[in-house]
C-alpha cells in the first residue's frame, strides 16, 4: 500500500512527457496506476500461487479441510481475499488519481467505421485474387489458410488514398452526434506532409489545416442547416462522415486504424470508476487462475506455469504479426508457429485488457465491456476455477 | 445423522499407493475391518510404517480407501454433516505462526460454523482449559512446542466435536502436560465425546484406552480390550509385532 501511494506521488518526477499539460496528464494518468497495477499482478500472482500450495507443504490445508467448509469454499475464499487485498490497494492509487485529476473532464465513446471484418475483406480479396491470371502460381497453390491468414493482416493495414481535391466517406454506426473526429498519422512520411482538408457529417463540420502531429482531433462545430438536414434522424442510423482533401499532396489513411469519430459520453469520474472495475476483474482473472494452479501443483511448479502463462500471452500476438510465413516451410518452425497462434487466439496479452490507455486519452471505457468483464472475469470465472480447484484439492492432497 | 452407534466403521478398507506410472508400489493398509463405538477412547497402535497414519487420514477424509468401506457417523467421511462432528489434532501441531493464539481458535471456530460471539466465548474457554489464557494475544509462532501442542488441542476442540481424532496427543509433551492431556482425554471421553488415538507410548494408550488395536504391515494383528490383552500391552505389543531389528548395531557397539 505504501509502495503504491509512493509510486501515484513520485511518478511525475519520473514519467516524461512531450512538454504539454494534456500530454503530462495522459502520461499520468496511464502509468501511475498502471504501474501500481503492474506491481499487483506480479505480487498476487506470486500469492496466489502459493495460497493453497504452501498450505499444504506446511500441513495447514489437512486442517481445513476436515472442517465442515466445502474445498469449492476454501478456493474461493483464498480469491476473494486476495482480490481484496489488490482492490483496496488500487483503491488507493485511484483516491490519489482522484485528488491530482480535474473531474470536470468529459470522456467520449470512441466508434470505428462500419466496414467489412478484416476475414471478410481476406476472404473477397482471395476471390479476387484466385480469378485472376496474374496471380503467381506460388500463391494458387498455397494453403488457402495462410494466404487468407496475410490477407486479412493486409486488410488491417489497408491504405486508403485520397487525392487531392477529392473526398472519402465512411460510415459509423455512433449512437449520437459526433463531436470531434481523431485523426491518426502513422508514418513519418504523412507527417512531414501538410494535410489540408474538411470534415463533414450531417449538420456538422471540422476543418482541418496545417497539421503535422501525429495524433490529431478536430472539433466538429455546428453548420447552418442544409436543405435534407432538418429530416428527423434515429439514433440507429449510421452517420455518414466525409472528408475532402484540400491539401497539395494525396492524403493515405488506414481507415480501420486511423480515423475514431468521437461521441460524447460521460464524466472522468465515471470513466475511472468503470475503469477501476475493470481492473479489479482482471486481478481477480489472473488470482482465480493462480490459486487453480496451486490447488492442482505444486509452489514452484504452479509460479512457473503462472509467469509463463503470462509472459506467453503477452508475447504471443506480436510473434503471430512479425513472423516470417516463409519459416513455415520449416516443420519445426510451424509446429512453434501453430503453438504461437493457438495461445494467440485463446489468451489475450493482460497489458491489452487493461482499460488505463482508454481512460488517459478520455476515451470511454464502455458500460457494456464493463459489465461483460465484471460478470465474466470477476464472478463466472473465480466460480468455475474455485469449482475445478475443489475437484484437484483432494487429490493433491493424497499426492502430498 | 446415522443415530446407530458407531461412530467409526471400516470394512475392508485397503490402501494401495500407486507411482507415477499408476503401478501398485506400496500396500499401506490391507483389508481392514474396525468399529468405534459412541463414548469410547480406541488407541491405534503399531510400528512406524504399519498403517496408522493412513487409516487416519482415510478416516479424516484426507486419503480415498483403494477399496472397501469408511464412514463416520454413517456418512462418507468427506460429507460436511460428518465434518460437523469431527476434531483433529495431527502429530504435529501446524499452527499459523503469525495469528496468536486467541486469532488461532477464533479461524478454526469460523470455519466449523461457529457465530463470532459463540466462537469468542469458546476460545477463552478452551484457552482457560488448556492454560493459555494469560497469552492468549502472543503469535503462536513464538510459543514451546508444549504451547502450540496445546493450542492445536483447543483448535481440535472448539468446533465442539462428537468424534476426536488424536495423532499422537502427547508427542513433545514434558510428563505432566501428558498427564493432564491423558485427564483430558479421560474427562471428554466420560462426557460422551469418542476419541481416536494413536501413540508411540504403549502407557499411554494403557492408561487411556479403552480397546486398542495393533497394526502391522497395514494390517491389524490385535483388537480387544487393554485389559483383556493379558500380560502388559508393551508385552503384548513386542510379542505380536516382534523384533523389527532395522537397526544393525554390533559392528558399533563391537
Amino acid at each position: 500500500m505504501v509502495a503504491s501511494v509512493a509510486w501515484m506521488l513520485a511518478a511525475p518526477f519520473f514519467l516524461q512527457s512531450d512538454g504539454t499539460v494534456d500530454g503530462a496528464r495522459e502520461l499520468y494518468v496511464h502509468y501511475a496506476p498502471g504501474g501500481v497495477f503492474a506491481l499487483l499482478v506480479v505480487s498476487l500472482l506470486a500469492s496466489a500461487t502459493g495460497a493453497v500450495a504452501s498450505e499444504r507443504t506446511a500441513k495447514r490445508l489437512q486442517l481445513s479441510m476436515v472442517r465442515p467448509v466445502r474445498y469449492f469454499t476454501i478456493a474461493l475464499a483464498k480469491i476473494s481475499a486476495l482480490v481484496a487485498c489488490g482492490a483496496a490497494v488500487l483503491a488507493l492509487s485511484f483516491a490519489v488519481l482522484v485528488v491530482k485529476s480535474d473531474l470536470s473532464r468529459k470522456c467520449c465513446h470512441v466508434v470505428k467505421p462500419t466496414m467489412p471484418s478484416p476475414a471478410e475483406e481476406a476472404e473477397a480479396m482471395y476471390k479476387s485474387f484466385m480469378a485472376d491470371p496474374a496471380t503467381p502460381p506460388q500463391v494458387k497453390s498455397a494453403r488457402k489458410s495462410v494466404v487468407l491468414r496475410l490477407l486479412a493482416n493486409r486488410a488491417i493495414d489497408n491504405y486508403q488514398t485520397i487525392a487531392t481535391n477529392d473526398s472519402a466517406v465512411w460510415k459509423f454506426s455512433a449512437g449520437g452526434e459526433g463531436e470531434a473526429v481523431r485523426i491518426r498519422f502513422s508514418s513519418q512520411f504523412d507527417m512531414r506532409r501538410d494535410v489540408r482538408g474538411v470534415f463533414r457529417a450531417p449538420g456538422l463540420e471540422g476543418v482541418v489545416s496545417n497539421i503535422t502531429q501525429a495524433i490529431v482531433t478536430i472539433p466538429l462545430r455546428r453548420t447552418a442547416p442544409a436543405a435534407g438536414d432538418g429530416a428527423t434522424r434515429s439514433a440507429d442510423e449510421p452517420v455518414e462522415l466525409s472528408f475532402e482533401n484540400r491539401g497539395t499532396h494525396a492524403l493515405m489513411l488506414r481507415p480501420r486504424r486511423d480515423i475514431d469519430l468521437l461521441v460524447p459520453a460521460d464524466s472522468f469520474l465515471r470513466n475511472l470508476a468503470r475503469s477501476y472495475l475493470q481492473l479489479v476483474a482482471i486481478l481477480a482473472l489472473l488470482v482465480s487462475f493462480g490459486v487453480f494452479l496451486s490447488a492442482a501443483l505444486g509452489r514452484p511448479v504452479a509460479l512457473f506455469t503462472a509467469v509463463v502463462a503470462l509472459v506467453v500471452g503477452e508475447m504471443s500476438p506480436s510473434v503471430v504479426a512479425q513472423y516470417p510465413d516463409e519459416l513455415e516451410k520449416n516443420a519445426v518452425d510451424r509446429i512453434g508457429l501453430a503453438l504461437t497462434r493457438f495461445a494467440a487466439e485463446v489468451t489475450r496479452p493482460v497489458s491489452s485488457l487493461s482499460p488505463l490507455e482508454s481512460l488517459a486519452t478520455d476515451a470511454c471505457v464502455e458500460p457494456r465491456e464493463t459489465a461483460r468483464v465484471a460478470v465474466l472475469d470477476l464472478l463466472t470465472v473465480p466460480l468455475l476455477l474455485s469449482l475445478l480447484a475443489a475437484v484437484v484439492m483432494p487429490r493433491k492432497e493424497e499426492d502430498s | 445423522m446415522d443415530s446407530g452407534k458407531n461412530v467409526i466403521e471400516l470394512v475392508d478398507v485397503r490402501k494401495t499407493f500407486r507411482d507415477f506410472w499408476l503401478r501398485p508400489s506400496v500396500k499401506a493398509v490391507d483389508g481392514l475391518s474396525l468399529a468405534v463405538g459412541r463414548g469410547e477412547v480406541f488407541g491405534l497402535l503399531g510400528p512406524n510404517g504399519s498403517g496408522k497414519s493412513t487409516t487416519i487420514k482415510m478416516i479424516l477424509g484426507l486419503l480415498a480407501p483403494s477399496s472397501g468401506k469408511v464412514s463416520l457417523f454413517g456418512l462418507p467421511p468427506r460429507s460436511i454433516e460428518a465434518r460437523k462432528h469431527l476434531g483433529y489434532l495431527p502429530e504435529l501441531s501446524y499452527l499459523h505462526p503469525f495469528l496468536t493464539a486467541t486469532e488461532t481458535l477464533l479461524y478454526y471456530a469460523g470455519l466449523s460454523g461457529l457465530s463470532r460471539s459463540e466462537a469468542k466465548r469458546r476460545a477463552a474457554q478452551l484457552l482457560e482449559m488448556v492454560g493459555l489464557s494469560s497469552v492468549a494475544g502472543r503469535a503462536v509462532g513464538g510459543f514451546s512446542k508444549g504451547m502450540s501442542r496445546r493450542v492445536a488441542l483447543a483448535a481440535a476442540l472448539v468446533g465442539k466435536p462428537e468424534l476426536l481424532v488424536l495423532d499422537e496427543p502427547t508427542s513433545g509433551l514434558d510428563p505432566i502436560s501428558t498427564k493432564e492431556v491423558k485427564t483430558l482425554v479421560k474427562a471428554l471421553s466420560a462426557g460422551g465425546m469418542t476419541i481416536l488415538m494413536t501413540s508411540h507410548l504403549l502407557a499411554d494408550a494403557e492408561d487411556v484406552c479403552d480397546r486398542v488395536m495393533i497394526l502391522n504391515h497395514g494390517k491389524s494383528v490385535a483388537l480387544g480390550r487393554v485389559s483383556e490383552l493379558g500380560t502388559s500391552l508393551e508385552e503384548f505389543f513386542l510379542a505380536k509385532v516382534g523384533d523389527i531389528g532395522d537397526f544393525k548395531l554390533a559392528p558399533f557397539l563391537a
